[in-house]
């Protein structure tokens, strides 16, 4: 995962949600359309796209969706 | 490179993508439905995930001919993963998915509260799905297999008080699964003979729970047990750790797929007719080249997957599909193969037509769903060929070509991966099915030889027979309303259940028609049901198999229900016309009958009938009608 852009690219393709950039800091209440399921959608994604596993908890106890660019960029 | 180039998507996958993109989901969603229908795990997994972001309404706003299908989800661990993967199977038929997820944990009282929002959702159908941690959650640390054992004993009990409530609550249907036994906790147990117990004990209750359905005819249980035993793993670690979902996404996905085939089947969708093209499909070989000597259908490596075929056709031949043949043939070789062929195990009789010629394939399928008297989309249709798979989906969009790969020995499980012809379940009707459609086709080239249809008609010698539904019948009948399409006024279907609750009711005339000929019993082949409020006999719908209407036979029911409304006193008759895309054949039915329009709107006709003049039966049918119920 190499920049913000490809993250949100991907929650788009993925969970079939379209945000902006100014929404990853947001608090997960905050962002319109999310739903905690879509998390482990997320999860799934990613650890596709990095080959990586990703802490499941870790990313369960994100607030918002930039904790998890944190923990798939550095994974 | 210049900025408006546009590239056609590689695949069905892109495509989608491309439409959610463009926030096109719900304004292409016909188009959407032929995109997602040959998608498969991964590709569909994702297609549910961003289909289940477009509701509904939305869909159903965009294109108001599609009808949305409610499901109500619940169960004793986190159950939200089974709607994308459902909304996915069902899209594949283009049926929106309108979903209630119950609150986690909420089956015992969603189900049992009359007031519950599950209830209040109107579900067609409800799901409660069940995992072995509604077991384990409550067995002490440590637990022995005996412990499993009263656990069991008492959630059995527990579900079955909760089918009867959803019994008396809800006119839909309730879906139970059997639990798969994860080694996690078989593993926990270490000697053999203990874990063989709480193995019998799991089965046990598996088996219970595949009871409960003889008893309760609302009540489907789906067995997971096939489809775990395919290789798809039932438990996620993770997944069933961090997040109480259960069952895996890949088994959720695999009971989506069971669960959008028993949808089809109580929407009255069950295709009834397998066409096999015949070399290298029903055979292995060209026999045009190869002769009758050089093809496979036993024995050889190649021999036995065609012979699986063979098998598997005649079996779901014996349940009531029509199995027909097309094939780029010399008619004379293809009925001697049928004929002569030591090693085959299908012979002509085992098809209701097989049809052998050098003409494009759509048009030999178009001709036989008219002869059949039969939608296009009552059709399956397999050909190991790419090209005629690929041509007979472009002329007949409304025929399912199934998707084969390469090797012969792959085909029956592409045949059957998708249930299509699924049912409820089976009546006696459904295994003499092939033999009726063969008459029928005989009475039609008889046809050709008369000079008057009158004359066609009277030499039929047709007898029919209008009574009340007796309880052995219900089955049947519910499966009249769920697959007539054609003949029938107001496309309502029934269950068993609701077939009973108008039977049982005084104020219901709920009659069964049965007709025979000369060339044998067609067996129950039609529907009146009606009811009185005060003086007027209000016909609710009216409906005939289309094998055998355009005989007098509607006309004859028809006559002698009025004829009974005199009797009884009543002073008018009402009926419903709701037009569907397929019921436009009965469109002039009531009118033709003297009926006038009492009141008019774009989803219904209403008509009355004053019973001032009321026709008489065709001279060439025999009626014999009773409207007593006969005491139980």
């Amino acid at each position: 995962m190499t920049s913000i852009e490809q993250f949100l690219s991907l929650i788009h393709t993925e969970v079939g949600l379209e945000l902006a950039v100014e929404d990853i800091d947001r608090g997960f209440d905050q962002v319109a359309g999310w739903d905690s399921l879509h998390l482990l959608t997320l999860i799934t994604a990613l650890e596709e796209t990095t080959g990586q596993q990703i802490s499941m908890p870790d990313v369960l106890q994100a607030t918002k969706l930039a904790d998890i660019y944190g923990l798939a960029a550095i994974s | 490179m210049t900025g408006s180039v546009t590239t056609a998507p590689a695949s069905a996958d892109a495509e989608l993508l491309e439409l959610h993109r463009r926030g096109r989901l719900a304004a292409d969603y016909p188009r959407v439905r032929a995109l997602v229908h040959d998608l498969t795990g991964l590709e569909l997994a994702r297609a549910g995930q961003l289909l289940s972001r477009v509701s509904a309404d939305e869909i159903a706003a965009a294109h108001p001919g599609t009808t949305a299908v409610t499901v109500a989800i619940t169960g004793h661990s986190t159950v939200t993963g089974l709607v994308a993967p459902l909304t996915a199977e069902l899209a594949r038929y283009g049926w929106p998915l309108r979903p209630y997820v119950a609150d986690f944990d909420g089956y015992v009282f969603e189900l049992s509260d009359p007031g519950s929002g599950l209830y209040r959702a109107g579900a067609a159908l409800t799901v409660c799905l069940l995992d072995p941690t509604i077991v384990f959650d409550e067995v002490p640390t440590p637990w022995q297999p005996d412990d499993v054992e009263s656990v069991l004993a008492g959630k059995l009990a527990l579900l079955e008080r909760l089918v009867a409530a959803f019994e008396r609550q809800s006119a839909g249907t309730l879906v139970l699964n059997t639990m798969p036994l994860p080694r996690l906790y078989t593993a926990q147990i270490v000697d053999y003979r203990s874990r063989a117990r709480l193995g019998r004990i799991w089965r046990a209750a598996n088996i219970a729970l595949l009871e409960l359905a003889e008893r309760h005819p609302a009540l489907t249980v789906v067995d997971l047990d096939p489809l775990v035993a395919e290789g798809v793993a039932a438990r996620d670690p993770r997944l069933a750790v961090y997040t109480k979902s259960q069952l895996s996404p890949d088994l959720l996905a695999a009971y989506a797929r069971e669960l959008g085939h028993l949808v089809r089947a109580t929407r009255g969708r069950t295709k009834k007719c397998l066409v096999l093209d015949l070399d290298n499909t029903v055979w292995g070989g060209i026999v045009g080249d190869d002769g009758i000597d050089g093809i496979e259908v036993a024995e050889t490596y190649r021999g036995e997957a065609f012979r699986a075929i063979q098998k598997a056709a005649k079996q779901l031949g014996h349940q009531g599909v029509l199995i027909a043949a097309v094939s780029k043939n010399e008619p004379e070789t293809v009925r001697r193969v049928l004929a002569e062929h030591p090693e085959m195990t299908l012979r002509e009789q085992d098809f209701v037509r097989v049809i052998a010629n050098w003409g494009p394939k759509h048009d030999n399928i178009a001709a036989l769903a008219q002869d059949l008297n039969l939608g296009l989309d009552s059709f399956v249709f397999v050909d190991d060929s790419p090209y005629e798979r690929a041509l007979v989906g472009r002329e007949l969009p409304d025929v399912t070509v199934v998707p084969l790969r390469t090797d012969p020995a792959t085909y029956l499980p592409c045949i059957l991966a998708d249930g299509w012809f699924d049912a409820r379940a089976l009546t006696d009707e459904d295994r003499q099915r092939s033999a009726m459609y063969r008459g029928d086709l005989a009475r039609r080239e008889i046809r050709a030889n008369f000079s008057s249809i009158d004359d066609y008609l009277a030499d039929l010698a047709i007898v029919v027979e209008l009574a009340p539904v007796a309880p052995g019948q219900y089955e049947r009948l519910s499966q009249t309303t769920l697959r007539t399409n054609q003949f029938n006024l107001t496309t309502e279907r029934l269950q068993p259940a609701d077939i009973q609750t108008r039977a049982e009711d005084p104020a219901h005339l709920v009659l069964a028609v049965r007709s025979r000929d000369r060339f044998g019993d067609n067996g129950l082949v039609g529907a009146v049901l009606a009811r009185r409020e005060d003086d007027r006999l209000v016909i609710d719908n009216m409906l005939l198999s289309c094998r055998v209407f355009s005989r007098g036979i509607e006309e004859s029911c028809l006559s002698a229900l009025l004829g009974h409304a005199v009797t009884t006193g009543m002073n008018e008759v009402t009926a419903s016309f709701r037009p569907t895309a397929k019921n436009g054949k009965v469109r002039a039915f009531l009118p033709d009958n003297g009926f006038t329009v009492a009141a008019e709107s774009p989803e219904a006709t209403v008509y009355r009938h004053d019973l001032a003049v009321i026709a008489d039966v065709p001279p060439y049918i025999d009626l014999h009608a009773s409207f007593e119920r006969v005491a139980p």
